[in-house]
């Protein structure tokens, strides 16, 4: 019990560090997503203690993922005139980033000559984790694998998409909004908040259409490549 | 401290929706995960004036400022999967990056275009 308590005060002291050092110094590979998690992994590896005892008191943050997704609902409502106004564009670039997604994720698994069981564990890993998670089980995938690939897609979106951003001169919230949203999931969502608060809910909006899409035409576009 | 507070109970709010959103999913064999439903749930007791929004406006803030700390223990997991990493690992990483890159471009550009012509037309 101690020992949970410990780990749960340790991680939020370790994240809250390194928001501070990512608030004097905001340079991409220094955002609290990557660093925290290498901090944190290099003292567990140092002290000998497995991944499932930090878990038992760091998992009372995760519980809080869901509570946290269900909150964009209240930035969705907020922000509905934007929505309804740029229904278009939202719907276009969406389906066609997920599709992109999918196919090319699959088609550079299948390059590299790794087994189907990966590719179909990689390929849903733009949705949000609950939905990747259940269409790579759908689609022959292993679960556990695709919620790390969906991850590390959030970590690389969150370090990309801001050059990105930059060297396209993306500088619409709407196309902000989407870009991170449509790439990077919840990880996307909460760079597109650091940019304003209409590109925040965008993405918002973005990542749940994104979720919905990969849940329609994964189970199709798998086929080109079994 | 008054605002702590409010922004406590607003948070257990959430919490308690989460977990109604997760028992509705399993008992309706909904195809959909509990998020999603709780998305729409509180957006609809929003839409139809059944909560105010500064009810629970200060809750959600904080849930979705601090939203990135909530990743950090499943980010942590990565360390359960080593034989994975040392065998595919990198193949795994530029897949991943490559595709990213990919749709960062399509849908970002299709997005960018759009809104541009939207704001030539209105001008």
């Amino acid at each position: 019990m101690m020992q949970s308590i410990f780990w749960l005060v340790f991680t939020i002291a370790i994240y809250g560090a390194a928001k501070r050092i990512y608030r004097a110094y905001p340079k991409v590979y220094l955002t609290p997503l990557l660093t925290t998690p290498i901090v944190i992994i290099t003292i567990i590896a140092l002290s000998g203690v497995t991944f499932d005892t930090y878990d038992k008191g760091a998992i009372w943050l995760s519980d809080l993922v869901e509570p946290a997704t269900i909150a964009l609902a209240v930035m969705l409502y907020k922000h509905l005139d934007v929505l309804k106004k740029n229904a278009k564009a939202i719907i276009a670039s969406v389906c066609c980033g997920a599709i992109t997604a999918f196919l090319t994720t699959a088609e550079l698994v299948h390059m590299f000559g790794l087994k189907y069981d990966l590719m179909a564990s990689l390929a849903p890993r733009t949705a949000t984790t609950p939905i990747a998670v259940s269409v790579s089980g759908i689609i022959g995938g292993v679960p556990t694998i695709t919620a790390v690939a969906t991850l590390i897609t959030g970590l690389v979106g969150l370090t990309l998409g801001p050059l990105i951003v930059k060297w396209l001169r993306i500088n619409s919230p709407i196309a902000q909004g989407i870009l991170f949203g449509t790439s990077a999931h919840s990880a996307g969502i909460s760079k597109a908040f650091e940019y304003n608060a209409i590109a925040g809910s965008i993405a918002s909006l973005a990542m749940m259409l994104t979720a919905f899409v990969t849940l329609l035409i994964a189970p199709w576009l798998i086929t080109f490549f079994q | 401290m008054k605002s702590l507070l409010r922004t406590i109970i607003q948070v257990l709010f959430f919490i308690l929706l989460a977990k109604l959103s997760d028992s509705l999913v399993i008992w309706l064999h909904l195809p959909i995960p509990g998020s999603i439903v709780g998305i729409i749930f509180l957006f609809a007791l929003l839409e139809f004036k059944i909560i105010r929004l500064d009810w629970i406006e200060l809750g959600s803030k904080w849930l979705l400022s601090e939203m990135l700390l909530f990743f950090i223990p499943a980010t942590v997991s990565i360390i359960n999967y080593k034989s994975l990493i040392a065998a595919n690992g990198i193949q795994i990483l530029i897949s991943i990056i490559g595709s990213t890159l990919l749709v960062m471009l399509c849908a970002g550009m299709i997005a960018q275009r759009i809104s541009e012509r939207k704001e030539r037309n209105a001008a």
